[in-house]
């Protein structure tokens, strides 16, 4: 939260425009945390590259990765988004009431549909209204997931009939299944729309210094309600892949689930203060938590032991970027 | 550098009983009681005023604290993991010493009967180390605030599920009750104790020196350093004071249901930050008072309160905190455009 100090003193000094050609620094040293856990994975678990065991990695952590790319954005936009939970829930509640009519297409399109609508509302409220995101979030995280069990009164759904729906968590594409064939082409696509278009140049100047940027003619309240949209269609990609893979669209699912896609996030390198950020670091932090998370288990480390590693590795691996982002200037 | 320049500006006061028939909150709380009185026989009884004071007691503790690190321009997100968290250790580390001491303060196996003196010091020091840790990483190490309490929320959660195996621990004593049930001429001694904290803590931001600072970091920090202050000191004062607040809180909420465990009061620290928006606390820092923050406590719990004695079930109560929340910043937002 001290985004007026961090503002000033780093993104003026022309903080986007170093972090295009810095970021290499930074994902370096995500890729090496990455490699030397994958490779003592490797000597401590002999079966840990194995094609099972890397699906297991994958599938695991592809739905928080998804939505991941969508909240690096945000960031980048020096916004933020508390209410994906409530978005992803809301979402695949609405996709579940339409279930009876048997038709996949408008089952999955009205999950698509809703979180896309939610992430305009949210868009709308912060570039149009200028409320605060980290309220007006916060607000709709309580909304949506209010909505989610008002419309579906607390009641599971079941959408195991909808072949199409299940294809989502279950199903394989040229052998590789679909939650990790979704990460990658999203991956794809975040990176090249961050990297490679103009969208891209418009989204990190806009965190990296709004006055500035919109003194350049972009329309910033244009790319924030962009991004927010967007987010909140990786929010309902997320809800359809993980109900999709435990078979049932749960009212209550996903509580917390903001905070671990913040925690990697951050661990991807996207600084709150906006303007810094990349969806490959992302990428990576998604990649190291799915590691640790796996190795762990392999170890029969309890889960709420998995919690507290968690957060130490996201201290160690967030702290000397912060450090040297003082530096910078 | 447009959020400095937006709070750097004091409203200009109005004095005396203008200033008081000029807050929002205290209309919105009397119309509440209005609204509650002449739809309820029930709503203005003692029993259920204590009730939702009581209510008010637990969210107003972390919304103070939390007002607090807001204040200075940050934000803790671990108070109601603190929260927990604090009296979890106190169980675990009185009863250590109980068996140090040969005294048996765990009875059945899980029910605390220990010395509520060391429970209570402890469980305070656990609150306030925990919250200068926050302090020291954000102020010292430069993590920023969210990231640092997310962190140490993750963290604190995992721990309290540690130490407890995720099982319940029950308190038993005549303190826990006092603290739930004592009534001081009618008002709940743990409203009481809100009371007396807000007014301790009002003097200590509005009257001493140290005070003023945190205002000051808050409305422009580059300006504060550069005047000599030794801004992080402050930075680490605030977090401490929000985590002896959580560990309050965490005694209030305890003592009230008589039982402790790691899962308890997810999703408080929203609460706290919803109550401190509505009090007319600024996310960017440098204003803030505690007295609207108590208001926005009580009117918190008076509207829930209402919601629930109408008979509305918990989900359109979390419907109603978004809709008034969302409403509340959108208000001011087009009143400050004004």
């Amino acid at each position: 939260m001290t985004i007026v100090e961090e503002k000033s003193s780093i993104n003026a000094a022309g903080g986007w425009a170093q972090m295009r050609f810095l970021p290499e620094i930074g994902d370096l040293s995500r890729i090496v945390v990455l490699g030397v856990l994958v490779v003592a994975g490797q000597i401590l678990y002999p079966g840990f590259l194995s094609p099972e065991n890397l699906r297991v990695v994958l599938t695991a952590v592809a739905g928080i990765g998804i939505l991941a790319f969508g909240m690096t954005m945000v960031v980048i936009t020096g916004e933020i988004d508390l209410s994906v939970a409530g978005v992803a829930v809301l979402s695949i509640v609405i996709g579940g009431l339409l279930l009876p009519t048997g038709s996949p297409a408008l089952i999955i399109g009205a999950t698509l549909l809703c979180g896309l609508c939610l992430g305009l509302v949210n868009g709308i409220f912060v570039a149009k209204l200028g409320v605060s995101s980290l309220i007006s979030t916060l607000a709709m995280l309580g909304i949506a997931s209010a909505l989610a069990n008002i419309f579906s009164a607390g009641q599971a759904t079941y959408p195991e009939k909808i072949a199409e729906y299940m294809w989502f968590g279950r199903g394989a594409l040229l052998g590789v299944p679909v939650p990790i064939f979704l990460l990658a082409v999203m991956a794809l696509a975040c990176v090249f729309m961050t990297r490679s278009s103009t969208f891209g140049r418009k989204l990190y100047a806009t965190g990296g210094n709004a006055r500035a940027a919109l003194l350049s003619g972009i329309r910033i309240d244009r790319v924030k309600i962009v991004v927010f949209a967007f987010c909140g269609l990786c929010a309902a990609i997320t809800g359809l892949i993980e109900s999709a893979r435990l078979g049932y669209i749960n009212p209550a699912a996903f509580p917390g689930l903001e905070l671990k896609v913040l925690a990697v996030t951050v661990l991807g390198g996207a600084a709150l203060a906006g303007g810094t950020g990349s969806v490959f670091g992302t990428l990576v932090a998604t990649l190291i938590i799915g590691v640790v998370n796996n190795l762990l288990n392999q170890m029969g480390v309890s889960f709420y032991m998995q919690q507290v590693v968690t957060a130490l590795v996201i201290l160690v691996v967030v702290v000397p970027g912060m450090r040297n982002r003082r530096f910078v200037k | 550098m447009i959020i400095a320049e937006a709070t750097s500006a004091p409203a200009v006061r109005a004095s005396g009983l203008a200033q008081i028939i000029r807050e929002p909150m205290l209309w919105l709380v009397l119309s509440i009681l209005v609204l509650g009185a002449l739809t309820s026989p029930h709503y203005l009884s003692a029993l259920n005023i204590q009730n939702l004071l009581r209510n008010a007691a637990l969210v107003g503790l972390l919304a103070t604290g939390m007002t607090i690190v807001l204040i200075t321009g940050r934000i803790d997100l671990s108070v109601a993991a603190n929260m927990v968290f604090s009296v979890i250790i106190a169980v675990v580390v009185t009863s250590w010493i109980g068996r140090e001491l040969g005294l048996r303060w765990i009875v059945k196996g899980n029910t605390f009967a220990g010395s509520p003196l060391i429970f209570v010091v402890i469980s305070l020091l656990t609150g306030t180390a925990i919250g200068a840790l926050n302090g020291v990483g954000v102020a010292y190490f430069k993590v920023a605030s969210f990231i640092m309490t997310l962190v140490s929320l993750t963290a604190l959660r995992g721990l309290s599920y540690l130490a407890t195996n995720g099982a319940p621990f029950y308190l038993k004593g005549a303190f826990f009750n006092w603290l739930s049930d004592e009534l001081w001429l009618g008002v709940p001694v743990s409203f009481v104790l809100l009371v007396v904290l807000v007014l301790f803590a009002h003097a200590f931001l509005s009257r001493t020196v140290a005070g003023n600072r945190l205002f000051a970091i808050g409305g422009n920090e580059t300006a504060t350093l550069y005047s000599g202050i030794t801004t992080n000191r402050y930075i680490v004062a605030s977090f401490a004071l929000s985590g002896l607040f959580a560990a309050v809180g965490g005694l209030v909420f305890t003592a009230r249901l008589k039982s402790v465990e790691a899962a308890l009061a997810q999703g408080y620290e929203l609460t706290a930050i919803a109550i401190a928006v509505l009090g007319g606390v600024a996310l960017a820092g440098g204003t803030g008072s505690l007295w609207r923050v108590l208001t926005a406590a009580v009117g918190f719990s008076a509207g829930l309160n209402l919601l629930a004695i109408w008979g509305v079930p918990t989900w359109y109560q979390n419907l109603a905190i978004g809709a008034v929340l969302i409403l509340a910043v959108s208000l001011t937002r087009l009143n400050h455009k004004n």
